[in-house]
């Protein structure tokens, strides 16, 4: 394994991928600093563009802007009292006022070592746990597959929104978006009525762009006209002292931990991990009293959990096909778009490709704290931009994202028709994230309750004699009950509810 | 009818959407011509079937919404929506919210016609109208950053990036 980690190290510090990698982790802070532009719909904008990457290269780009984005929300959390991602929510309330009592410096430092740490556990973690889970689920046939793919999308519906009939609504449109097209084994058109563009299907990449990157300037441009601005607090050395760091490394090591755990679920992602680790350390740590009052505890464990999920959210990703949220689903697509599909022949057959893939992140992780340390305060003035100049730019980008695909007026139509529903959607408590999911896990589904059907000679039993799948479609119905049972947890519903604009 | 009324909350509507949209995507399913399917095996409408019907079983729950009937029936009312743009007339929202509906006015149009208009023009009056739309009203800030946004994304793209984005109506005037 160490030498394919070598070989690994060998492709991520060519110069080409360190350039890619560098540009994406400060695309992702910046990102992750100016509040609204999250990082799914970014990554959804970059896809067109790394079609002419190699596959190595592509995923550097893409996995570095996504955790530079986990790392820039934690700037805007403490200096603003904004959270640049819902991922960062947890880390306002004590980062803003550590900020407010003139301690943004170590606040600050905390969090970029907090993220580092867990980071670095989380590419280690990968490191070990990716290739055995890959081999084991060699043993999958399409009865499990589809029974796993159930159970995820079942995860992201149960975690995602407040209400499980609109999550089940949401998750059911994605995938029927994803019928539309030729049928592949039949030849018959479906849901095409007639019109010749919709014979290859409906791009993934248009509803994204759709749904979050359009709606995402209508909000902002809604706020910017209301008038909500805050005040930037100004950090005057970014240092911490010896004895901080060792009263907040246990609590990094948990957030590290428990984040891990919880980000390694599909659906639970980066936010929910935030809000369990916290309210885990408040039952765990020592003057649990103090969190909540500035307490520089209170920003290492939340960062930590959120970096080192952001890496377990990658394991069902590269081991299973099996994406956790809006952001790894667009990397998934982005993947099968250049023709590689993941899941446990990834670490067979395109090895090399994941082995640049996890040093990279070795890579990144370093870079992201050389980056952060020193510019920390440039970054949080980047937030100052006024939106009214910076959202319609993000509006034509975004455009000649979805125009580059395939030169298509048709595509264009439907991404005004995405922005639309999903604004609507937003306003009114459907999650986006699970329609996303459920068009670009449509057709791999889809095949593989075709092929277990096949086998089966058309009996539904199928799905429940195999004892995984049984066992994995029990978990997906537990996980549709979850909401029901934690309905008194107030913590769980406001993750939830948090977790419906996570873009 | 006062009871209509209370039944008919925008969850109930949403489920009424959803419904129709179940029948209308499994009533295409089941058009799917004949000799597509093999007797025994499943088809291209196997999946959708399944689909359709999950789809139209939640769309039910909303419908009926059974938490907000218990408690309507015990006569507690449901919470409404607060938002006060949420409340009023059709006419008058429009009205209150003038800016936001030409927001997407401007968007909707900008992808309706770039195409055709070409991407220099379009780009160029999207961002005027989109940038005053939000509030500036210096017309030399206005026309200023619409040009130079224009300009330099259109050469970054077109020549950095080879996209080919359309010139439209401008294209005498490059040849």
């Amino acid at each position: 394994m160490f030498e394919h980690l070598l070989n690994g190290f060998a492709v991520a510090l060519l110069p080409t991928n360190l350039m890619i990698a560098l540009v994406g982790c400060l695309v992702g802070t910046l990102i992750g600093v100016l509040p609204g532009l999250g990082p799914t719909a970014t990554l959804a904008m970059l896809i067109p563009l790394v079609f002419s990457m190699p596959p190595a290269t592509a995923m550097i780009l893409l996995t570095s802007v996504y955790y530079g984005s986990m790392y820039g929300g934690s700037t805007t959390s403490i200096l603003v009292n904004i959270p640049g991602e819902s991922a960062s929510v947890i880390t306002t309330i004590d980062g803003h006022k550590m900020a407010m009592q003139g301690r943004a410096g170590p606040a600050l430092a905390i969090a970029a070592i907090g993220s580092f740490i867990a980071g670095t556990f989380s590419v280690l973690m990968l490191t070990f746990v990716g290739a055995p889970i890959a081999t084991y689920s060699l043993h999958f046939g399409p009865a499990e597959f589809f029974s796993l793919m159930a159970f995820g999308l079942c995860t992201v519906a149960s975690l995602t929104g407040t209400n499980v009939a609109k999550s089940i609504i949401t998750t059911c449109l994605g995938l029927m978006i994803a019928t539309v097209g030729i049928d592949l084994v039949s030849g018959a058109a479906r849901f095409t009525f007639g019109n010749p563009f919709l014979q290859d299907g409906v791009d993934f990449v248009v509803v994204a762009i759709g749904m979050f990157a359009l709606t995402e300037v209508i909000v902002t441009a809604r706020e910017v006209r209301d008038g909500v601005r805050a005040e930037i607090v100004k950090a005057e050395k970014v240092w911490i002292q010896w004895k901080e760091f060792l009263y907040s490394l246990p609590s990094i090591i948990r957030g590290t931990v428990f984040g891990f755990l919880v980000g390694m679920l599909p659906g639970a992602g980066a936010t929910l991990s935030t809000f369990i680790a916290y309210n885990l350390e408040k039952r765990i740590c020592r003057h649990p009293e103090r969190l909540g009052t500035g307490d520089i505890r209170g920003v290492a464990n939340p960062e930590s959990a959120n970096n080192s999920a952001s890496g377990a959210s990658l394991v069902p990703l590269l081991t299973l096909g099996l994406p956790g949220g809006g952001a790894t689903a667009v990397m998934l697509g982005a993947l099968m778009m250049l023709d590689i599909t993941p899941g446990p022949l990834m670490f067979e057959k395109h090895g090399a490709m994941i082995w640049a893939l996890i040093a990279s992140m070795y890579v990144g992780n370093t870079l992201l704290l050389l980056l952060n340390w020193p510019l920390v305060n440039v970054f949080a003035r980047v937030m100052s931009v006024p939106a009214k100049y910076l959202m319609p730019i993000v509006l034509v980008i975004s455009t000649i994202g979805v125009w580059s695909l395939s030169y298509s007026e048709v595509d264009l139509v439907l991404t005004g028709a995405a922005g639309l529903l999903g604004y609507y959607m937003r306003r009114h408590k459907y999650p986006i994230e699970p329609l996303i999911l459920g068009l670009i896990l449509g057709g791999r589904m889809e095949q593989a309750y075709r092929q277990a059907l096949i086998i089966s000679q058309g009996s539904n039993m199928v799905f429940l004699e195999h004892p995984i799948s049984l066992a994995l479609l029990v978990a997906a119905l537990l996980f549709l009950l979850l909401p029901t049972i934690l309905k008194k947890s107030q913590d769980f519903m406001a993750a939830r509810a948090t977790s419906v604009d996570a873009a | 009818m006062n009871t209509l009324k209370r039944l008919a909350t925008r969850t109930r509507a949403e489920g009424l959407i959803v419904l129709l949209v179940a029948a209308g995507y499994l009533w295409e399913a089941h058009n799917v011509p004949e000799f597509y399917q093999i007797p025994g095996v499943p088809g291209p409408t196997t999946f959708p079937r399944l689909l359709g019907v999950v789809f139209a079983l939640a769309g039910l729950w909303l419908l009926v919404s059974p938490q907000e009937l218990i408690a309507s029936m015990k006569g507690v009312a449901a919470p409404r929506a607060a938002d006060p743009a949420e409340r009023g007339l059709g006419v008058s929202r429009i009205a209150a919210n003038w800016h936001f509906c030409a927001m997407w006015a401007v968007i909707l149009g900008y992808l309706w016609v770039m195409p055709d208009l070409g991407f220099p023009l379009a780009t160029f009056l999207l961002l005027g109208l989109f940038v005053f739309l939000l509030g500036e009203t210096r017309w030399h800030v206005v026309l200023g950053l619409a040009l130079a946004a224009t300009v330099i994304i259109y050469v970054s793209f077109k020549m950095g990036l080879n996209v080919r984005l359309p010139l439209g109506v401008l294209e005498p005037w490059f040849k």
